[in-house]
């Protein structure tokens, strides 16, 4: 189970270096849009588009790593004020709540996923994108949310993990 | 089962979900598939992934984390504290000078960061004890940087307003305009409330007894006048038409990484490294609840729950400031508990309809949803600004932060009553600069 948890951790870990190059690399795109729009007075084709895309996949995969550093919000008022029984219980209900999500949305959008790559979807912009490359960021994502979620569970239950990162005796 | 049932079932089982601490992006999700799948059958949740998907497919949303590295890359710098001496070494000779120069240093942080806890932190850190030093009251001491922080998401840029220009598609150039005037106009009701209250409990705030050379008193300015001149420059080129919002956000963030590595030598790959954490980790969050709510507003209009909603508050036919007090209850209430970028992407495309049926310019609704988010952030028990200065003075009790706080909650709503009766506070700036509202 450690080995299971560890994995988990480290490919989130992973994701979120990704997504935050994706964020790193779109903010560098965007100053070579304005240069090549205002400066140059050109058109631009890609730009747009790869920032868009990159900021979408930035989300979806960096949200597993969000989720291991706990920085998801969450209205935590419930949590603070319960004794530590009430809220190991919240916590359980709070992580079924995301481990529902995540694995429901990861069946959508992989269904959506491979209906733009058996059909060829591709974007109605210049660029053309074909729309399977950036909507495989969703079930990638989400998929790992999914597992990230099943870690946290793992510590929750077995006492490794505070519930909502909540030490006893830190609540209200 | 009537619209109506329906929507209280929807309302009661969502606040029994987001009160369970779940995150708030995924609880939304999770409530839009299950009502959907409820209501409507599984076969209408084939559109919930494209719809999650094109929730974010907005060129827009790339002003977000641009301005969030924006406000990163400034918090992380120490340009806090040479703004904090700057406003000191130039203001400490006026009676009550420390008292303009801590709300003065707040006000310019936060349009700076755009972060309220980042603003409590970083002028907190100096300020509070510097005010203690002095012979300040804990509680005003406390309050007033607790209270001058909330001035970020109404100062432009504002990540608030962005998200409330997204959710409502009003003008974001023209709510960062609107946002400037009742900005300036809550941080003179701070100081003027601050010194009353000197005033009153027989404090009297004298000026410093030490002098600052014209040397010591330019010093600190070259660090903090770049980072000035990128948000001023920013918000030219904004409401100038000059470049979109995304563009110029992008733009200033660059610009503001550059010259925190320039100007405070942050060359080092951690430094760097934690700035891009926090962007991602700020971004992220907030792009997956308006993900999440998009697919929850889906949900809400699909059931016909926000069209019953907005005909029955229409059909009560009550006089509209009596409607505009209980939509402000309600948003002071939900912003008690739940954070602005939830409240403002859940509640904004249904409050829209009802408030531009009343009358109301959905510009100044920005404004005044922003200050009602605002108070939220000072008040408990989710009150972050208060925990963020428990955090930095921790000998001083949060009840008397609560305390020292409370007054400028009073501010707050004063300024509501001040924007109801005269809305040109708001409206005049955009409306003189864009034109009047198409």
């Amino acid at each position: 189970m450690d080995l299971f948890v560890r994995s988990v951790k480290f490919l989130s870990r992973l994701f979120g270096y990704f997504a935050a190059a994706l964020i790193a690399i779109s903010v560098i795109v965007v100053c070579h849009m304005v240069f090549v729009r205002y400066a140059l007075n050109q058109n631009t084709i890609w730009q747009t588009d790869f920032v868009t895309y990159s900021l979408v996949a930035a989300t979806f995969v960096g949200s597993p790593y969000v989720l291991m550093e706990r920085g998801h919000v969450n209205v935590d008022i419930l949590p603070l004020y319960a004794g530590p029984r009430l809220r190991w219980w919240l916590a359980l209900f709070a992580a079924a709540v995301t481990l529902f999500f995540a694995v429901t949305m990861t069946v959508f959008t992989a269904a959506l996923w491979h209906e733009s790559w058996a059909n060829s979807w591709a974007s109605d912009t210049m660029w053309r994108v074909r729309l399977w490359i950036p909507y495989s960021a969703l079930p990638i994502g989400l998929g790992l949310l999914t597992l990230q979620c099943l870690a946290d569970l793992v510590g929750l239950i077995n006492g490794r993990e505070q519930p909502f990162g909540i030490s006893r005796g830190h609540g209200v | 089962m009537s619209p109506g049932t329906q929507g209280a079932l929807v309302m009661l089982i969502t606040l029994v979900i987001l009160l369970s601490g779940a995150p708030v992006a995924f609880s939304l999700g999770t409530l839009a598939i299950v009502f959907i799948a409820l209501f409507q059958g599984f076969d209408a949740l084939q559109v919930v992934a494209e719809t999650f998907y094109a929730g974010l497919n907005d060129f827009t949303l790339v002003s977000i984390p641009m301005f969030v590295l924006m406000g990163a890359a400034i918090g992380s710098s120490p340009a806090g504290k040479d703004l904090y001496e700057a406003l000191d070494r130039w203001l400490y000779r006026l009676p009550g000078g420390l008292v303009m120069s801590n709300i003065g240093a707040c006000a310019l942080f936060a349009a700076l960061t755009g972060s309220s806890p980042a603003t409590c932190a970083a002028i907190g850190k100096m300020g509070i004890p510097e005010m203690r030093k002095r012979g300040y009251p804990d509680d005003i001491a406390t309050g007033s940087i607790c209270a001058g922080g909330t001035l970020g998401i109404l100062i432009p840029p504002s990540i608030t307003f962005i998200l409330y220009g997204i959710a409502t598609e009003t003008s974001i150039g023209r709510l960062f305009l609107a946002g400037v005037i009742p900005g300036l106009m809550l941080t003179g009701l701070f100081v003027l409330w601050t010194l009353f209250l000197m005033w009153k409990r027989g404090f009297r705030a004298h000026a410093a007894e030490f002098r600052y050379s014209w040397k010591q008193k330019f010093q600190s300015i070259p660090k903090v006048a770049p980072f000035l001149a990128v948000v001023v420059g920013v918000m030219y080129v904004l409401y100038g038409g000059i470049a979109t919002p995304s563009e110029a956000a992008g733009v200033g963030a660059a610009l503001c990484v550059v010259m925190a590595m320039v100007i405070y030598r942050m060359w080092n790959p951690k430094q760097l490294w934690a700035i891009l954490r926090d962007t991602t980790r700020e971004s992220v969050m907030i792009l997956m609840i308006i993900a999440a709510s998009v697919v929850f507003g889906y949900m809400l209009t699909s059931l016909y729950l926000t069209q019953t909603l907005a005909t029955a508050i229409a059909e009560l036919e009550v006089n509209r400031w009596v409607l505009m007090a209980l939509i402000n209850l309600f948003l002071l209430i939900a912003g008690c508990f739940i954070p602005p970028a939830a409240i403002i992407l859940m509640t904004s495309p249904i409050l829209l309809p009802i408030i531009t049926a009343a009358g109301f310019d959905p510009v100044w609704f920005g404004v005044i949803v922003t200050i009602n988010m605002e108070i939220g952030l000072i008040t408990p028990p989710v009150g972050l600004n208060l925990y963020v200065i428990n955090a930095i003075a921790p000998d001083v009790k949060l009840m008397t932060i609560m305390r020292g706080a409370f007054p400028y909650v009073m501010c707050m709503i004063l300024a509501i009553v001040i924007l109801s009766v005269f809305p040109e506070i708001a409206t005049w700036l955009p409306d003189h600069m864009m034109g009047g509202a198409k």
